[in-house]
C-alpha cells in the first residue's frame, strides 16, 4: 500500500489521488499524511487499532500509514451505535480505536484521526516484512469475522496494473470492504484518481459520475440496477464511462445487455473475488460468468478453481492468512466458496449460494434464475427470491418485489406468475409480496428512497 | 369489513378462480384435492401461504389437514376482520 502511494507520489505529487464531496487530496499530500501516521503509530507504540471514519482521505492515510509502520489496522463498518462499536472492539480485542466521532468506550483509547494524521514527525523508512491488516466480513450468518490479510499479498494482486493517470474511478464500495480496498489499490497502482462520494448509494454515485467526470466504475449488480433506474427516471446526461466492472454478487442475465445499451462506449468486465481468497482476475469479454479456462490454471497459479458437486472451490496463495482468533489456513488447501455454479456451453454461470438453495418438498430450487425472470418483468425495480417456510412442503418459493413508483401491483403479480409459468412447478413463485426495500445477499439492504 | 370466515371464503374462492379456473362451481363440501377441485401439493402450499397473508393464520398448520372449503372455514372464528 505505502509503496503504491510512494510510487504515484514520486511520479506526480500534485496529481489528484482522492476526490470527496468536500474537496480533493493530492498524492503528495496523502503520502505526507501517511508518513506522519506511521511516525505517530510508532511513537505511541500502537501495533494494532480499529478505524471508524467515513472520510476516504483520512482512511487511506491511516491504512497507508499502518502499512508503513507494520501496525494492524481494522476498519469497522459505518455505525453510529456505540454499543456496536464496543462489541466489535471487544470481539477483536482492540484497545485503540481511531474515530472521527467522539466515543465513550471503557478500557479503550479513542483517538481522533487528526491526532495521528497531523502529528509533526514523519516516518520515511521502508515498511517491515510483515504488514498485517484485518478486513471484517459482512456477517451474513452472524457476527462479522476478521479476515487476516497482509499488505504484501494484497499489493501482489495489482502488480500488473498499467499506469493510467487519466482514469477516474468511482468508489461504490466502502473502504472497509475487501472490494473497496481492491479498487483503492488498483487506483493507486495506476496513479489514477479515486472519486469517493458519500453516502455510497447509486443516486450519489450517479451524481458523482457526472460532477467529477468519472471514467471507470466498479460496483455490485444490485448497485448497477439501481443506478440504471436512477438514470432512466432523472433523464439527465449519461456519464461517459469507459469501463464498467461488476462483482460481489451473481449477475442477473439481462443486466449486461442493459448496461451495454445505457453505456455503449463502456467496456464491461466482471470480477470474482472474496476477502478470504482474493481476486480471480477480470473477465473482460462482456459475457456473463467465468470462462472455462479458469479451471485449467495449473498447480503454479496464485488462484486455482475447481467445481465439486456444483459448488466452486478455490486454492489461493494470495488469499487470507486465516480468520482472527483461529488457526492459520494452509495456502495449498482447497476451500469451498459456497457459490453454486453450472457449466453452460463454455461458461461457468453462478446460480446462487449454497445457503440460499430452497428445498421445496425435497426439490432443490436455486433462487437466482427465478430472480432473473422476475427482475425482467415490467414495473419490477428489484426482486429477491427466497424460501418461505410452509406447512405443506417445508418451503415454497417466495418473492419480495420493490415496484416502480406508480406501478399496478396486481398487474405486476400476474405478470410475474406468467413469466414463471413454464418453470418446474417447485420453482414457480407461490408468494409475491410488495415491499419498500429488500434485503440482499451479504446483509445489504436495498431501499427505494423516493 | 367482514368476519374471518367470510374473508377466508372470499380468499379461497378467489385463489381457486386463479389457479383452477376449470374447477367450476365450488360448494362448501367440494373436496379440495384429487377427486374434487384438484389442488396439488404445491397449489395447496400456495393456498396456505395466501391464507396466512390474508388472515394471519393458516389452517394447514393444524393437526387435521382441511379436506374441504368447509374445513378451512371451520378453522377461522367469527371475529370481525379488516379488509387487506
Amino acid at each position: 500500500m505505502i509503496e503504491l502511494l510512494r510510487r504515484s507520489a514520486a511520479e506526480g505529487p500534485d496529481r489528484v489521488a482522492i476526490v470527496v464531496d468536500e474537496g480533493t487530496t493530492t498524492y503528495g499530500a496523502l503520502l505526507a499524511s501517511a508518513e506522519r501516521v506511521s511516525a505517530a503509530l510508532i511513537a505511541r507504540r500502537i501495533t494494532r487499532f480499529a478505524v471508524l471514519d467515513h472520510d476516504a482521505a483520512n482512511v487511506v492515510a491511516l491504512l497507508a500509514g499502518s502499512s508503513l509502520a507494520g501496525a494492524e489496522a481494522c476498519q469497522y463498518p459505518p455505525t453510529e451505535d456505540a454499543d456496536e462499536v464496543a462489541a466489535l472492539a471487544s470481539r477483536f480485542e482492540h484497545d485503540v480505536v481511531v474515530s472521527a466521532e467522539p466515543l465513550d468506550l471503557p478500557g479503550v483509547t479513542v483517538l481522533a484521526p487528526s491526532e495521528l494524521i497531523e502529528n509533526g514527525a514523519v516516518s520515511r523508512g521502508e515498511p517491515p516484512a510483515q504488514r498485517p491488516l484485518i478486513v471484517l466480513t459482512t456477517g451474513t450468518t452472524g457476527a462479522p469475522r476478521g479476515v487476516r490479510q497482509d499488505w504484501n499479498r494484497l499489493v501482489r494482486a495489482v502488480r500488473r496494473v498499467e499506469p493510467a493517470e487519466g482514469q477516474r474511478w468511482l468508489l461504490a464500495y466502502g473502504l472497509h470492504q475487501f472490494a473497496g480496498l481492491q479498487i483503492l489499490m488498483h487506483v493507486f497502482a495506476a496513479g489514477a484518481t479515486l472519486v469517493a462520494p458519500a453516502p455510497r448509494r447509486p443516486r450519489e454515485g450517479l451524481a458523482a459520475m457526472r460532477t467529477h467526470l468519472v471514467t471507470h466504475a466498479s460496483a455490485t449488480p444490485t448497485y448497477w440496477r439501481f443506478l440504471l433506474a436512477e438514470l432512466r427516471s432523472d433523464g439527465a446526461a449519461v456519464p461517459a464511462l469507459a469501463q464498467i466492472t461488476l462483482g460481489g454478487e451473481a449477475i442477473p442475465a439481462p443486466l449486461l445487455g442493459q448496461l451495454s445499451e445505457a453505456f455503449p462506449d463502456a467496456r464491461i468486465s466482471q470480477v470474482y473475488a472474496a476477502s478470504e481468497f482474493g481476486s480471480s482476475g477480470s473477465q473482460r469479454d462482456g459475457r456473463n460468468g467465468l470462462s472455462l479456462d479458469v479451471l485449467d490454471r495449473g498447480d503454479d497459479a496464485d488462484l486455482a478453481m475447481k467445481i465439486v458437486d456444483g459448488e466452486l472451490w478455490v486454492r489461493s496463495r494470495i488469499g487470507m492468512l486465516g480468520y482472527y482468533g483461529e488457526e492459520p489456513v494452509d495456502a495449498d488447501n482447497w476451500r469451498a466458496t459456497g457459490d453454486l455454479v453450472e457449466i453452460v456451453e463454455d461458461r461457468i454461470l453462478f446460480r446462487g449460494r449454497t445457503s440460499e438453495v430452497i428445498n421445496v418438498g425435497g426439490v432443490k430450487v436455486h433462487p437466482l434464475p427465478i430472480e432473473d425472470r422476475v427482475g425482467a418483468v415490467d414495473g419490477v425495480d428489484m426482486a429477491r427470491v427466497y424460501g418461505r417456510a410452509n406447512a405443506m412442503t417445508g418451503a415454497i418459493v417466495a418473492v419480495e418485489v420493490v415496484a416502480a413508483p406508480g406501478a399496478d401491483t396486481d398487474a405486476i403479480a400476474a405478470a410475474i406468475r406468467e413469466a414463471c409459468a413454464d418453470l418446474p412447478p417447485a420453482s414457480r413463485p407461490r408468494s409475491v409480496k410488495f415491499v419498500d426495500s429488500v434485503s440482499m445477499s451479504g446483509n445489504k439492504i436495498i431501499r427505494r428512497d423516493r | 369489513m367482514g368476519n374471518s370466515k367470510e374473508k377466508a371464503e372470499q380468499t379461497v374462492r378467489s385463489f381457486i378462480d386463479r389457479v383452477k379456473p376449470e374447477a367450476g362451481e365450488i360448494t362448501l363440501d367440494s373436496p379440495l384435492y384429487a377427486d374434487g377441485i384438484g389442488l396439488d401439493s404445491l397449489e395447496t402450499a400456495e393456498l396456505s401461504a395466501v391464507l396466512e397473508d390474508e388472515l394471519g393464520s393458516d389452517p394447514f398448520t393444524a393437526d387435521e389437514m382441511p379436506q374441504t372449503l368447509a374445513d378451512i372455514l371451520a378453522f377461522y372464528g367469527d371475529e370481525v376482520v379488516a379488509d387487506a
